[in-house]
């Protein structure tokens, strides 16, 4: 056995204790929610501006748990959409092409903005769609 | 000149693509994230600026953090969203080629380049300890400056005068807002600055025509406008009283607040503890060791790193008491910090 395999070393990782951030967090959630169903306003937080270490990320997964529906995006990387066990909260996940998280939210809302095609591409989706059936 | 939207939509990426491309972008910026599609239409219309960035008494320390930056699709695109024409260490051209580009760009887009300013400026004996082609620094700086829009103060030598302004400051070592008062400056300080602190303002600037809401040290409040403890992952340690005393006992092997071991994370304005650092990986605290305070005016002259805050560096007792009142429900803090920017940030636009 080498010397310092002798040295008594404990690690705990500070980075996995939940700090107790989780729970304003899902008060929040809950203002934003009521807001949203009484004045139809959308809201949405930025995780990544939150001081939240990955012990409050399991505590908040765990907390919202996972709804009826899940999407992905392919564009400029892979997004993904989830609804939370709490129909019109949705977490959403923007990662860039070389697989890194960019944005990190969570949407109050009855659909993404993400999810939903623009008017504009759809129109030029129309003449691409008009020219493949031009006999 | 084209748009930024129009030369992305010609060069394939769609509209979902610019969305997303945005809300990434509003996160870096530190705003709000229902501003995205606010952000989106600014930035379709927006046109690249030029930037002339110089780079003064500094250890290119503050260029190896941007060009570093590690999520290369945001950061290129960033970075094809200005024309940089003159950077001493990355471009190709030298010598008289190298002035004569930036001169050019001085002449093209005056009045609306972006002046990039690292490290500071020595001033004593006729400011001959720093100068090129025969040109003081002093001269350059000034003549650069005429012609800007705006001047950015990148890293605390440029901010503050950083290292080189330390005791007993043999050249006379001074920050840009000494030697430029007719023009907006940025600073955006740090040993180095956030490479997305950087770019983060940067987009701000292209994405809103103006400068960003800065606070009484130039800073971009969006970034530094919490210190690193407001936003600490240990702070709850702090609240509950929990210190490590030495960096090998039992409370900093159980990740608790290093105040009393140095941190000056209570009067250091930062992003550091939520961007973090290398891809998000981790930032010093986090690493187990203080914070050193370096976005702050004269760190380097404030005391020992290893000694607790203390007032007769870092100002008075008031000060320093207001930083260790504030948020004492660390939880609470989370949400209503970002409340308080969202806030903010919505009057201002």
């Amino acid at each position: 056995m080498n010397a310092i395999d002798r040295i008594g070393v404990k690690v705990i990782a500070a980075a996995d204790i939940p700090t107790g951030n989780v729970k304003p967090l899902l008060f929040e959630l809950a203002g934003m929610l009521e807001a949203w169903l009484s004045k139809g306003e959308p809201a949405s937080i930025d995780l990544r501006s939150l001081p939240l270490t990955r012990g409050d990320y399991t505590e908040l997964e765990a907390a919202l748990g996972s709804g009826a529906v899940s999407a992905s995006v392919e564009a400029i990387g892979a997004s993904e959409v989830r609804e939370t066990r709490y129909p019109g909260v949705w977490r959403v996940m923007h990662r860039n092409e070389a697989g890194e998280v960019v944005a990190d939210l969570l949407e109050v809302c009855g659909l993404p903005e993400i999810l939903r095609a623009p008017a504009e591409d759809a129109a030029d989706g129309l003449i691409r769609l008009k020219e493949a059936l031009q006999p | 000149m084209t748009t930024l939207g129009d030369s992305l939509l010609a060069s394939g990426v769609s509209r979902r693509a610019f969305l997303k491309f945005c809300t990434a972008l509003t996160s870096l910026m530190a705003l709000p994230p229902g501003m995205a599609p606010a952000v989106a239409q600014a930035l379709a219309r927006a046109k690249r600026p030029s930037v002339i960035w110089l780079s003064f008494q500094e250890c290119t320390g503050c260029t190896e953090s941007l060009t570093r930056s590690t999520s290369p699709t945001l950061e290129n695109l960033i970075l094809d969203l200005v024309s940089l024409d003159y950077h001493h260490t990355l471009q190709a051209a030298s010598g008289f080629a190298a002035e004569a580009a930036r001169e050019h760009a001085m002449k093209e887009f005056d009045g609306k380049y972006l002046l990039l300013v690292d490290g500071s400026i020595p001033t004593s004996d006729g400011g001959i300890y720093g100068t090129w082609g025969g040109e003081s620094f002093v001269d350059i700086l000034q003549q650069s400056a005429k012609g800007a829009a705006a001047v950015v103060a990148i890293g605390s030598c440029a901010s503050f005068g950083g290292l080189p302004k330390a005791n007993p400051n043999p050249t006379g070592a001074r920050p840009v807002s000494d030697l430029v008062k007719d023009k907006p400056v940025i600073n955006v300080p740090g040993c180095p600055p956030i490479a997305v602190v950087m770019t983060g303002v940067l987009a701000h600037y292209l994405t809103f025509g103006r400068i960003p809401e800065l606070d009484a040290q130039g800073r971009p409040l969006a970034f530094y406008g919490e210190t690193i403890h407001d936003r600490c992952y240990r702070r709850p340690f702090y609240d509950q009283g929990k210190f490590a005393k030495t960096f090998d006992d039992e409370g900093a092997r159980s990740g608790w607040c290093l105040y009393e071991l140095g941190c000056k994370g209570p009067i250091t304005h930062n992003a550091c503890a939520t961007v973090k650092w290398n891809a998000g990986t981790s930032f010093p605290i986090q690493s187990g060791h203080g914070c050193l305070g370096c976005s702050e005016p004269d760190f380097w002259d404030k005391g020992s790193f290893y000694k607790a805050l203390s007032t007769a560096e870092w100002g008075d007792a008031k000060t320093l008491g207001v930083a260790a009142a504030v948020g004492v429900a660390a939880g609470a803090a989370a949400a209503y910090l970002g409340r308080r920017r969202q806030d903010r940030i919505g009057k201002e636009d």
